[in-house]
C-alpha cells in the first residue's frame, strides 16, 4: 500500500485549499472524502422553481444525485459547493479579543501572520469587493464590486440616518471572467450549487487544477471512522468504510490532516480512541470538543416602503450585495465583542411570509403582490463567547448508517451572547425603520450558523488542541485545519480565514517534510 | 402591520442560512420530481379527500385567493397541493376533518369573521386552527405555483444577466 506524504480527511474549503497548495509544492497528497464526486454544473437543482415539485420544496440535488445530506456535506467540494462565498479578512481585534477586552480567547497568531495568505487566496480564487479602507475589515486584492440592490440603497440611507455606513459585500464570486471561469450571471442561487463555477468551490477551483501536478489523488466515497495512532505516538493514516459497500479500507500517510468541518472533525478525533488516547485523539488536555462557539444570527423580516407596489425587477443578483460592518466594537456598550449584518440574502423563491399577510380575497392577493418586491430579511451575526455548557460530543445512542456515533452539538447561550443578540436585533429593527419599513417579524431566539471551535488553537497544550500551525500539541504529525481550531469566532464569516489558514499550514507542512521533521 | 414574534418558516426557498446549509432538513427530505399541478380551472381527481370535501376546499381556497386580473387558487392547482400535503400528515388529516365538518354546518360567509379572528391572533377553537392551516396552505400553494409566482407576482425566475442592473431610483 502506498504511503502518501499527507492524507487529508475532507475536501471542502480547508481540505481542498490544503490539497492544492501541497500538491503544487511537490508533496504527495491523498484527499479522503466521504461522499461522491459532485458535478456542480449538472447535479444541483440550481435554477429549479418550487412549482416543479409536488411539495413545492426544491431538493438540493437532482434525482439520483447523492452527496449533500441533511447532517453533513458529503461530496468532493464539501460545503464550499453551497457556500454563499462571503469572504472577509479578520482583523487584529478578531485575533486578540481577550487582550483587548478580556473576553473570549486570543489566537496565538495575529493579522500580519495571515495577511499574506489571505492575499494568496484572493489572487487564486478571485474575490470581488470594494476598497473601503476600514481598520476592522482589512482590504485585500479585489475584483470590482457588484452594484447595490435597490433595497441595499434604501437600507444604506436608513443606516446613514443613524450614523452608520454599509459597504459592498466581498465574495469569492467572480464579477469579471477570470481564471477560465465565467463571471456571475446573477441568478440568485449561490447556495444551491453554482452551475458555472463563477462562485468558488474547492473541487473545481482548487483540486481539479491541482490534479494536473500528478501529486494529488482523490479518494471519494470513503467515510473515515478512525485516525490511527501507533505506539510511537505518531499517526499512520486513516481507516474508512466505503460509502456504498461499507467495505473497510485504509490510507497511509506520513502526515494526517483533519479537515471535515468543525463538528465532524471534532467527532472524528473523539471517535479515534486508543490506548494512548482513551478520551479521543489529541485530547490529553481534555479540551477536545469544548469551546464550541458557532456564530449566532438574529433576523428581522420587513417590507421596505420604497419598494412596495413597484414593478418587480430581476434583482436577485448573487444574493446579498451589501454588508453592515461591525460598529459596536468602537462604542460604549454593556457587553464584549460585536456583531455585523448581512441583508437581503434571501432569493425570491421564498414566499413563506405571504401566510402572515392579513385578510383574504382580492385585497389579500393584492397586498402580497405589493409587498413581494419589498420583502427583505436583515440578518445580523454575533460572536459567541465560549462557555462550559456549549460543546461537541458523541451520541453513541444515535448511530449513522455506518454504525458510527453522531457528533452532537450542545449550545447554551451565555449572558454576553444574549446581550449582543438583544442589541443586534434592536439595531436591525432601528435601521429598517429608519430606511422606511413595516416590520413583519423579529426573530426572538438566536440560531446557530458558521460552526466554530471544539479543537481550538492555542499556545498552552493544557487548554488547547492545536498550536499556531494547526499541529496538534499531542501528536506531531497530526494537524486539524478548519473552523474547529478557531479560539474565538469574530462576527465575520469564517471561510476566508479557514482558507488562509489552510494555505499557511500547507507551507508549514511542505517545509517540515522537506526538512525531515515530520 | 403589527410586529409578530413567531418562529421562522420559509417555504420554497433554498437555504435561509449562509454557510451552514442544513438548517431546514425538511426542505430537502423529499425527492419527488413531479409535475402534478393543474393550470386550468378544472379540478383534478383528489388523491386523499372525498370529491365533496375536495370541492369545498377548492371553494374556500378560491375565496382566499380569487381570480382577479390573474388566475386564482383553483387555476393555480392549490386544491391538489392541499390534498397532497394533508394526505401526508395525520395531524392535518384530523384538523381538516374537524374543520370541514364545522364549515358544512355554517354558511360559507362565516369565513370572513373567522379570518378576522385569526388575523387578530385568535387561534384557539378548532375552526380557527383549521382556518389558519387552510390559509397557510393556500398561500404556500398559490405563491409557489407558476401562476402565483410568475403571473401574479411577476417573477420570471433565475434570470441570467450579463451585468447586474444598477438601481437608479433610490
Amino acid at each position: 500500500m502506498k504511503t502518501y506524504d499527507v492524507v487529508i480527511v475532507g475536501s471542502g474549503a480547508a481540505g481542498g485549499t490544503l490539497a492544492a497548495h501541497l500538491a503544487r509544492a511537490g508533496v504527495d497528497v491523498a484527499v479522503v472524502e466521504g461522499g461522491p464526486k459532485i458535478n456542480t454544473r449538472a447535479d444541483f437543482n440550481t435554477h429549479a422553481m418550487p412549482w416543479e415539485f409536488a411539495n413545492r420544496q426544491i431538493p438540493r440535488m437532482k434525482p439520483g444525485k447523492e452527496g449533500m445530506g441533511s447532517e453533513r456535506a458529503r461530496g468532493l467540494g464539501g460545503k464550499s459547493l453551497t457556500w454563499n462565498a462571503v469572504a472577509w479578512r479578520q482583523s487584529h481585534r478578531d485575533f486578540k479579543g481577550k487582550s483587548i477586552e478580556d473576553a473570549g480567547e486570543d489566537w496565538p497568531i495575529d493579522y500580519p501572520d495571515l495577511a499574506p495568505y489571505y492575499e494568496k487566496i484572493e489572487r487564486e480564487v478571485g474575490v470581488c469587493g470594494n476598497y473601503d479602507g476600514l481598520k476592522d475589515l482589512p482590504d485585500g486584492v479585489f475584483l470590482p464590486p457588484i452594484p447595490y440592490k435597490c433595497s441595499d440603497q434604501l437600507i444604506d440611507k436608513g443606516a446613514r440616518k443613524l450614523g452608520l455606513k454599509t459597504i459592498h459585500v466581498r465574495k469569492a464570486t467572480l464579477s469579471r471572467p477570470k481564471f477560465g471561469r465565467p463571471a456571475c450571471h446573477f441568478c440568485g442561487n449561490c447556495m444551491a450549487g453554482c452551475d458555472v463555477v463563477a462562485k468558488y468551490n474547492s473541487y473545481d477551483v482548487h483540486m481539479v487544477p491541482a490534479l494536473r501536478t500528478g501529486k494529488l489523488e482523490l479518494v471519494p466515497n470513503s467515510v473515515v471512522r478512525e485516525v490511527v495512532v501507533n505506539s510511537d505516538n505518531k499517526v499512520t493514516g486513516v481507516k474508512f468504510l466505503n460509502r456504498e459497500t461499507k467495505a473497510e479500507g485504509e490510507v497511509s500517510g506520513r502526515v494526517v490532516v483533519i479537515s471535515c468541518a468543525c463538528v465532524q472533525s471534532v467527532g472524528l478525533l473523539q471517535m479515534s480512541k486508543s490506548r494512548l488516547y482513551p478520551a479521543g485523539l489529541a485530547n490529553s488536555s481534555g479540551h477536545l470538543g469544548k469551546h464550541f462557539i458557532p456564530h449566532f444570527t438574529g433576523g428581522v423580516e420587513a417590507f421596505l416602503h420604497g419598494l412596495k407596489g413597484t414593478t418587480l425587477k430581476d434583482d436577485e443578483g448573487f444574493l446579498d450585495h451589501a454588508y453592515l460592518p461591525s460598529f459596536m466594537h468602537e462604542r460604549k456598550r454593556d457587553y464584549a465583542r460585536s456583531f455585523g449584518a448581512q441583508f437581503g440574502y434571501q432569493n425570491r423563491r421564498g414566499v413563506g411570509w405571504a401566510r402572515e399577510i392579513e385578510g383574504m380575497g382580492a385585497g389579500y392577493k393584492q397586498a402580497v403582490k405589493d409587498r413581494y418586491p419589498a420583502f427583505v430579511i436583515f440578518s445580523p451575526y454575533g460572536e459567541m463567547i465560549p462557555n462550559p455548557k456549549s460543546f461537541i460530543d458523541l451520541d453513541y445512542q444515535k448511530r449513522d448508517e455506518f454504525g458510527l456515533p453522531s457528533a452532537r452539538r450542545q449550545v447554551v447561550w451565555g449572558g454576553n451572547d444574549r446581550k449582543i443578540f438583544a442589541d443586534m436585533q434592536r439595531w436591525s429593527t432601528e435601521i429598517l425603520k429608519a430606511a422606511g419599513a413595516d416590520i413583519l417579524r423579529v426573530y426572538d431566539e438566536p440560531r446557530t450558523n458558521h460552526e466554530l471551535g471544539g479543537a481550538r488553537m492555542g499556545s498552552d497544550p493544557k487548554t488547547s488542541i492545536v498550536n499556531a500551525q494547526c499541529q496538534t500539541h499531542d501528536v506531531k504529525n497530526l494537524y486539524v485545519v478548519d473552523g474547529s481550531v478557531f479560539p474565538s469566532a469574530s462576527e465575520k464569516n469564517p471561510t476566508h480565514t479557514i482558507m488562509a489558514l489552510a494555505a499557511r499550514v500547507a507551507d508549514n507542512i511542505a517545509d517540515r517534510l522537506e526538512k525531515g521533521e515530520l | 402591520m403589527s410586529e409578530r414574534r413567531t418562529s421562522l418558516k420559509i417555504i420554497g426557498t433554498i437555504g435561509a442560512t449562509c454557510a451552514f446549509p442544513f438548517a431546514a432538513d425538511e426542505l430537502y427530505a423529499q425527492q419527488e420530481h413531479t409535475h402534478t399541478e393543474g393550470v386550468t380551472a378544472q379540478l383534478p381527481e383528489p388523491k386523499y379527500f372525498s370529491n365533496a370535501d375536495f370541492s369545498l376546499i377548492a371553494k374556500v381556497a378560491e375565496l382566499i385567493i380569487p381570480t382577479t386580473d390573474t388566475p386564482g387558487a383553483i387555476a393555480a392547482g392549490v386544491p391538489a397541493y392541499i390534498d397532497f400535503v394533508v394526505s401526508r400528515s395525520e395531524p392535518q388529516k384530523k384538523l381538516f376533518a374537524a374543520g370541514l365538518t364545522w364549515l358544512k354546518k355554517h354558511d360559507i360567509s362565516v369565513l370572513d369573521k373567522l379570518c378576522e379572528a385569526v388575523d387578530k391572533g385568535e387561534v384557539k377553537t378548532t375552526e380557527q386552527r383549521w382556518f389558519k392551516a387552510m390559509k397557510s396552505l393556500t398561500a404556500d400553494g398559490y405563491w409557489t405555483s407558476k401562476i402565483g409566482m410568475s403571473q401574479t407576482l411577476g417573477y420570471k425566475g433565475a434570470a441570467m444577466l450579463a451585468e447586474y442592473p444598477e438601481c437608479r431610483e433610490h
